[in-house]
Formats: C-alpha cells, structure tokens, sequence
C-alpha cells in the first residue's frame, strides 16, 4: 500500500475520506478504509486506557474501536444517530490489523492533489506530530490529513499515553 | 246545858306531839286559845277568845261528866279524862284533858287545860263509859255506899292510919302486958313495955319525918306552881326521902332554867312584836287558817283610814275587829285567794281594789324550825293615793296626746313628791301650749298670706328649731313669692312676645305650603325620569343578557379550535417522524455511497464509473438529507407556530370567559340599576306622600299656631291673673312696693307702675306691641 501511496503521490493524486470531528475535519486516505458503519455499542475490553472504547465483531474478525476525541483529549460528545466507525486498515512492522475510529459523522470523499498538501505545524521535537501526515486546505476550510499507521499504531498506544498523561 | 248541833261521825285525829292549851276564866270564859287549838277546832280565834269553854262541847259527852269536872276544879283539884270535842264544822276529835287550877299567891285565879292525844284503848274505854252514862243518866260518877266507904279509907290521912296502927298495934301488947302484970311476970311485962315503947317512938319519928318531908315537898310544889323557884331543899339526906328531895331540886332548877328561858324566847318575841308594831310598813300575820292572829299598829291605822271606803264594798267590814278574823273577808268570793294561801310558800304579790281603794300586798310563808308553815306573813301598802294622782297624770297625758292643751292637775289635794311631780307636769303642758299658740299664731298669719308675721318668743331646744324652721320657712316663702312674682311678670311679657312671635308663624307655614306644592309637582317629574331610567335598564339587562350568550358562543368555538390546533400538532408530530426516517434513510444511502465510493477506490480504473454512480448516490442521498432537514425545520416551525396559535386560543378562551364573566356582571349591575331605579321610584313615591303629608302637616301646622296663638294670648291672661293673685301675699318688700319697681327697669312708665302696682297689664302689653317688630326679626332668624 504505501507503494500505492507513493505512487499516488507521484501521480500528484489521491482520495482522502473526510469526517467530522468536534466541528473540525479530519482526513483519512481512503484505501486505508476497510468499511463505514454507523454506530452501534461495543463489547467492552477491561484493563484498557479509555480512547479504547471496545472490540466489535466485524464478519467473524474482532475489531478493536478507539474514540478519536478521547484519543486527542477532546471534549465528550454524545454519541448521535450520525456518529459513525470509520474500519481502517493500519500497516505496521508486524504486520497489518484493523482498527476503527469513532467519528462524529462522515463528510465527504475528497480528491486532493499531493503538492496541495501542506506540511504539519513545526511544533519541536518535544510535542508528538508524527500521526499527521499534513494539512490540505479547501475553500471552506482547512483539513488534517492524518496518518493511520502512526496514528493507530499499537505499539504508540502506551507511549502515546504516557505522552498525554 | 249547851248542845251544839250539829255532828258528824268524821273524827279529826290530833297530831302527836301537839298539845292544846287553853286558859279560862273562874268563871269558864276562854282567855286564851293555842294555835294547835284554834286550829283543830276550827273556830277562829275571836270565836273562842271571850266565849265560854262549853263551845266546843260535843252532844256525846255525859253533862254528868263536865258537872264531875267542875265540881274538882271548884275544889281547886286538877281533873283528867278523855273527853270528845266538837269542831266548828261538827266533826268530832278525842282529847285527853288536863284540867289545872291556876294559883296566884295562894289563891286560885284561872284554869289551865292542856289536852294531849289519847291512846286508842282510853278512846274505846271512855267511848263505852260514856254511852252507859248517858243511858243511865246516874246524878254522880263518884263512888257511893261501900265503894264509898272503901275509897274512904283508902284515901283517909295518914295520920289517922297510923293512930289506928299503933292502936292495933297496941292492943295486943297491952292485953299480953295486962296478963304479964296479973301473973307478975314482971320481967315479960318490961321487955314488952319496952319494946312497945321503942316501936312507937320509932314508928312515930318515922311518920312524923314522912308527913313533915310530904308537907315540906308540897310547899315546895306550890311554890314552884307559883314560879317560886327558890326554895330550900334539903339534898343532903342520905335516905330515900334526900333521894326524893334531890330530885326535886333537880326538877326545880330545871324548870327554873326552862322557865327563864322561855321567858328570854318571850322577851325576844315581845321586843320583836315591838318593833314590828311601830315599824312604818303595814304588817299582817295570820295562823294556817288565815285568821289574822297579830296586826301592827300601822296596818291597824290603814285599816281604820280606810274602813269607811272599805264598807262601800264589803259593808260588814271592822277594823276594830280584824284580830282574830279570817283574812276571807277581804274578799268577796275568798275560795280562790284561800286555796292560793294554803298552798304558799314563797313570796305572793297582788293587789285589791276595795271601795276604790287600791291596797297592794305582799304574802310570805312563816316557816317553823323544821320547815313547816305555821302561818303567812302579809305587808300591805294603801296605793290609792298614788293611783289617783297616776290617773289623773294619765288622763292629762291623754288630753296632751289628744292636742287638749287647756287641763292642769290640782295641786291644791297634793304634797310632797306628787306636788312637785304635777307642778313639773303643769309647766310642761304650758310651755308646749305657748309654743303652741305661737306656732299656731304664725301659721294662721301664713295662712292669711301674710309672710311678714314671725314667732318672736325666745325657745330653746325643739321649740327653738321649730320656730327658726318656721321663720326660715315664712322668710324663704316671701323669698319664694318675691320670685314668683317677678317670674309671672316675665311670663306675661314672654307670652305677649310669643302670641305676636305665633302669628309671624302662621304667616311662614303658609308659605312652607305653597312650596310644598312645587316640591310635588317637581317630584312628579322626577317620578317620570326615573321610571325611564328603569325601563332603559330593562332593556341594558337584555342586551347584555344577549352579549353574554354570545362570548359564551364564542369560548365553545375557541375550544374547539383549540382541539383542532391540537390534532395539527400532532399531525406535524407524525410528519416530523417520517421526515426523521426519511433522514435516516438518507444517512444510511449516504453511507452506502461512502462504502460505495471506498470500493471503487480500491477498485482503481476500474470502479471509476461505479465511484461516479456512488457519487451520484451521494449527492442524491445528501439532497435527501438537506430536504427532509429542510422539511423537518419547517414542520418544527409549523409545529412551533401551531404551538403559539393554541396558546392564542387559549388566551382568546380566557378573554372570552373574562368577557363572560365580565358581561354577567354588567348585567348584575344593570340588575341593579334597575331594581335600584323601582327603589327609587319607589321612594321619590313615598317622598311623595311624605311631601303631601307635609302639606297636611303644614296645614296643621297652621292651625295648630292659630291656636298657639290664642293660647298664649290666654296664657298672657293667666299669667295677669297670677300676678293679681300674688298680690295675696304681703310681703316686707311687696308693702314696700320697691321690688315691682325695679322688674320693669325698660318701662316708661315705670314710677307710674311703681305707684299702681295692681295693674302692670296694660303696660306690659303695650311694650309688648311696641317691640313686636324686634321679635319679628328673631323669628325670621329662627
């Protein structure tokens, strides 16, 4: 996939799946995306930092479903009819595993050209950025690109924590 | 002889222990009489004193009896028998009599009987000895013939028994002497001689001693009988006749001392009797048989005093002879007054009226040692004079109280404590009777209505009081008319001012009539209005009656609008739902889109028409979204407006009701408008008739000041008349004419009226018309 990527960097073109997260967008690339589901309650998994809300039986695989807003130590929102679970596909060293991401509603499927992405902010090396993998800026508004693989990592997931602690 | 009838067969038993004494003349008249006599006798004391013994002998007695008595008593012999007596009522009492001369230096002066109770068997002996005697009527009881002759010897002196003693004696010695002589037995003849001649001389001494010892005790007795009480007795003998010598002397001193003794009681009783006769109080006593037995000399003179007055009353009445009477002749039916007496015994006052004497007494008891009555002692006091004067203080008393100030009591039959007493009395009635006169004096003046007359006399106390009250009274009464006087004149110009005052009355209420009128005529009107107002709030009661109908029409209609607002919301409620699906589905299709999109993504090249497909899909579902978005705003608005409009309604529905309400009580007030109006036309009806009422009235009125008028015209006349009538009184000031003077100071004509003031009329009546104007002007204030 990340060959994909490249490619569709090269080819100056690639499709970004973009949600709604506390009234600001947020960007995925859409062949990371397994499937988008509407919400539905998940079975609980003890001894787990909070952002990981649960696992969820997706056609016999055992899905594990992190909150975004928990994740980026956001506000709490109720969950709403259009709250949704994006079913990504993470690549890591060990290998690939799917993940879900709950999201407050799904927006739109965006074509964006690679030389339109912007950089992420230069905040040090002290402040954590490497899950963002840019910034693209529409008419209306400015959308994160985030990078999946950083972002759900599971080997991040402590450290990430720690970090956030 | 005397026989007294007649008998009866109740005997009188005599007490033991009393003896009756008597004592009579030589010649058988009683001199004295014991108590125990008069009494068991029956007889009073005069009875028997100075009436022959043979009074109290009984039928039954032989006279052979009292002759054999007589004839011992003559003999100058005592005599004892029983011998039955006759009481004064004819019953019968035996008696053992003692009959005894008396000897008064030598010779004998009276008898003495004393009589003790006989024993029952010397009763019964002489009973039968003297129911023989009386059969036999023998001419003595002395002895006769051989009986005689025995009593003879029996009783011949001793001198002759022993002569013929010694006579007997000798001659047997004399005949043994004569034979011893004829036998020369000389020797035999001696002794005997002498032995003869010791017995004589020793017979001899001894009688002659006896006779000598008899003949000395007899004098001795005579003397002792004669109160001789000194006599020599020989108690030195040793023999049996100083035996009888010493008691003799006994007997001899003791009736001595008994003797002396009763002479000391007698002595005493004397001096007591003494006294008692000259003491000032009237004394009387009397035995049990009410027989006055001792009178002083006071009660002897009031007695005699009033003996004359006594005998207008009981006409057998004696003063002289009251001792020894029985006090039953005090009265005229003494039964009462004796069964009182018998049984006296503690002190008895009463008071007789005899002969218009008034005599009161005072009866006492006279005990004896042992506590028995022996007679009544009676204190008279005559109260005649003191009941007179009483009376007549009492009838001058009565004449006082009866307002008969004229009688005085005599002083002329008075003295001592009565003198003074009735002068005291005189004064009184005569000072009561001055003042009196005076009080009387005044009031007749005050009658006469002359209130110058005034008690001058000085009174001190009572009288004092009385006569200043009666001066105050006379004075505040001239004070009283003076004012009186001077209010009738004030009167009569009051009532002249008050006729004129009348008339101007009359005038006004005329006029009050006709206004009157006007004020019914325009009460009328008034009627008319009102009863318009009523009709016009009739119809207002309608209306609103109508418009009340109406909102309630209207509250039925925003109900049911507000149902109908009701079913739109819910309606948009449903509509809201489906659009909520429809939204839903939207969602949903946008999702698949999404999914549809990523697909084709992945499918590269390949899935780019499927990706434009599911764009499309997209575009279609997020139109769906936004229009049932769009649709589910206007439904809420729509909702939200149906919303606003309910509460409109509502609100118009509250209105409503509040207009109801509102529009019933316009009509409650248009209600009461008009019960209001028929209220009103009601009393302006009433004032109506009050208004012809006080027309009436007002006529009435009129009338009634005519006669106000007419009245006080006739008052005024009155009050002349009183004022004429006052001139009744003469006053100090009225005489004086001062005071009329100064009532009318106003008047003109004062010094006229001062001069004339019997006929102040005219004038007052002429001032009276002169300021009737100034009147006028005050009633018109009024």
């Amino acid at each position: 996939m990340s060959n994909g990527a490249n490619v569709n960097e090269s080819n100056m073109k690639a499709q970004y799946l973009t949600f709604d997260l506390a009234g600001e967008m947020y960007g995925v690339e859409i062949l990371r995306v397994q499937e988008i589901r509407g919400w539905e309650t998940v079975r609980e998994i003890p001894n787990t930092p909070d952002y990981i809300k649960g696992a969820l039986n997706l056609r016999g695989e055992i899905v594990p479903i992190i909150d975004l807003r928990v994740r980026f130590m956001m506000e709490n929102v109720e969950y709403t009819p259009v709250t949704v679970v994006i079913v990504l596909c993470v690549e890591t060293e060990q290998g690939s595993a799917i993940m879900g991401i709950v999201a407050d509603a799904v927006s739109d499927v965006l074509d964006v050209n690679l030389k339109d992405i912007k950089d992420k902010p230069n905040l040090g090396v002290k402040i954590d950025t490497q899950f963002i993998r840019g910034m693209y800026v529409t008419k209306d508004n400015m959308i994160m690109l985030l990078n999946v693989d950083k972002l759900l990592n599971p080997e991040q997931f402590e450290g990430i924590s720690e970090v956030m602690s | 002889m005397k026989i007294n009838m007649p008998v009866t067969d109740k005997e009188v038993l005599m007490k033991d222990g009393t003896i009756l004494v008597t004592r009579t003349n030589l010649k058988g008249i009683i001199t004295y009489a014991n108590d125990a006599f008069v009494e068991i006798s029956g007889f009073s004391y005069n009875d028997l004193v100075g009436h022959n013994h043979n009074m109290v002998r009984h039928p039954d007695m032989p006279s052979i009896a009292f002759q054999d008595l007589w004839e011992t008593s003559q003999a100058g012999k005592p005599w004892t028998a029983p011998v039955k007596n006759r009481t004064k009522a004819g019953d019968y009492y035996w008696v053992e009599a003692n009959v005894t001369p008396v000897y008064k230096n030598g010779s004998v002066v009276e008898y003495l009987s004393v009589r003790y109770a006989p024993t029952r068997e010397q009763v019964n002996a002489a009973d039968k000895l003297y129911r023989e005697l009386n059969n036999t009527r023998p001419t003595t009881i002395r002895p006769t013939g051989l009986a005689k002759l025995t009593k003879n010897i029996k009783e011949m002196s001793i001198n002759k028994k022993a002569l013929i003693a010694a006579i007997l004696f000798l001659i047997p010695n004399v005949c043994s002497m004569i034979g011893s002589y004829q036998t020369q037995d000389m020797m035999h003849l001696g002794v005997v001689a002498g032995l003869t001649l010791v017995a004589i001389i020793f017979g001899y001494s001894i009688i002659a001693d006896l006779l000598k010892a008899l003949a000395n005790s007899s004098d001795i007795f005579k003397n002792i009988a004669d109160e001789k009480f000194q006599n020599n007795i020989d108690i030195d003998r040793k023999d049996q006749v100083g035996e009888f010598y010493r008691n003799l002397y006994s007997m001899q001193v003791k009736l001595n001392a008994d003797l002396a003794y009763s002479k000391q009681v007698g002595a005493e009783s004397l001096r007591i009797k003494q006294a008692l006769d000259n003491v000032n109080s009237s004394v009387m006593v009397s035995n049990n048989n009410l027989e006055i037995i001792y009178m002083n000399n006071t009660v002897q003179a009031m007695f005699s005093n009033a003996e004359a007055d006594i005998r207008t009353q009981l006409p057998h009445f004696d003063s002289s002879k009251l001792l020894g009477a029985n006090i039953d002749q005090f009265h005229k039916d003494p039964s009462m007054q004796r069964k009182m007496l018998a049984t006296l015994s503690s002190t008895h006052n009463a008071e007789l009226n005899l002969g218009g004497r008034t005599l009161a007494f005072v009866a006492n008891p006279v005990l004896d040692n042992d506590g028995d009555r022996i007679g009544i002692v009676v204190e008279w006091l005559d109260r005649t004079a003191e009941v007179k004067i009483q009376k007549e203080i009492a009838g001058l008393v009565n004449a006082v109280k009866a307002g008969d100030l004229s009688n005085r009591l005599e002083l002329a039959d008075k003295s001592g404590f009565f003198e003074s007493l009735s002068e005291g009395i005189n004064e009184l009635t005569d000072g009561i009777d001055q003042a009196f006169a005076e009080i009387n004096n005044a009031m007749q003046n005050l009658a006469m209505g002359n209130l110058s007359s005034k008690i001058t006399a000085d009174y001190d106390g009572v009288y004092g009081e009385c006569k200043n009250n009666i001066n105050a009274t006379v004075d505040k009464l001239a004070e009283i008319v003076g004012q009186v006087r001077e209010s009738a004149d004030f009167i009569n110009n009051a009532s002249r001012e008050i006729a004129s005052g009348n008339n101007n009355l009359s005038e006004r209420v005329e006029t009050q009539a006709s206004s009157l009128e006007e004020t019914a005529s325009s009460m009328e009107e008034l009627t008319s209005t009102v009863k318009n107002n009523s009709e016009n709030a009739q119809e207002a009661k309608k209306v609103s009656t109508n418009a009340r109908r109406l909102a309630e029409k209207g509250g039925d209609i925003v109900t049911s609008a507000v149902d109908a607002m009701a079913e739109i919301n819910e309606s948009s409620n449903k509509i809201s739902a489906i659009i909520g699906v429809i939204d839903e589905i939207a969602f949903q299709t946008n999702l698949l889109a999404l999914n549809a999109s990523v697909e084709a993504a992945r499918a590269g090249e390949q899935g780019r028409g499927f990706s434009v497909v599911a764009t499309e899909v997209r575009n279609l579902a997020q139109r769906s979204a936004a229009a049932a978005q769009e649709s589910k705003t206007l439904i809420q608005t729509s909702i939200q407006k149906v919303r606003a409009g309910t509460e409109f309604v509502n609100e118009t529905g509250t209105a409503l009701t509040e207009i109801v309400t509102g529009v019933k009580q316009l009509g409650d007030i248009i209600s009461e408008i008009a019960g209001a109006s028929i209220e009103q036309s009601q009393g302006i009806e009433q004032v109506n008739q009050a208004v012809s009422q006080m027309d009436e009235i007002t006529q009435q009125n009129a009338a009634l000041a005519e006669e106000a008028s007419a009245a006080s015209v006739s008052m005024s006349d009155q009050s002349e008349t009183m004022t004429s009538l006052l001139g009744f009184f003469q006053t100090v000031e009225a005489s004086a004419g001062v005071k009329r003077a100064a009532l009318a100071p106003k008047a003109p004509s004062a010094p006229a009226r001062a001069k004339a003031p019997s006929q102040p009329a005219p004038i007052e009546g002429a001032r009276i018309v002169a300021s009737s104007d100034d009147s006028d002007d005050e009633w018109g204030e009024f």
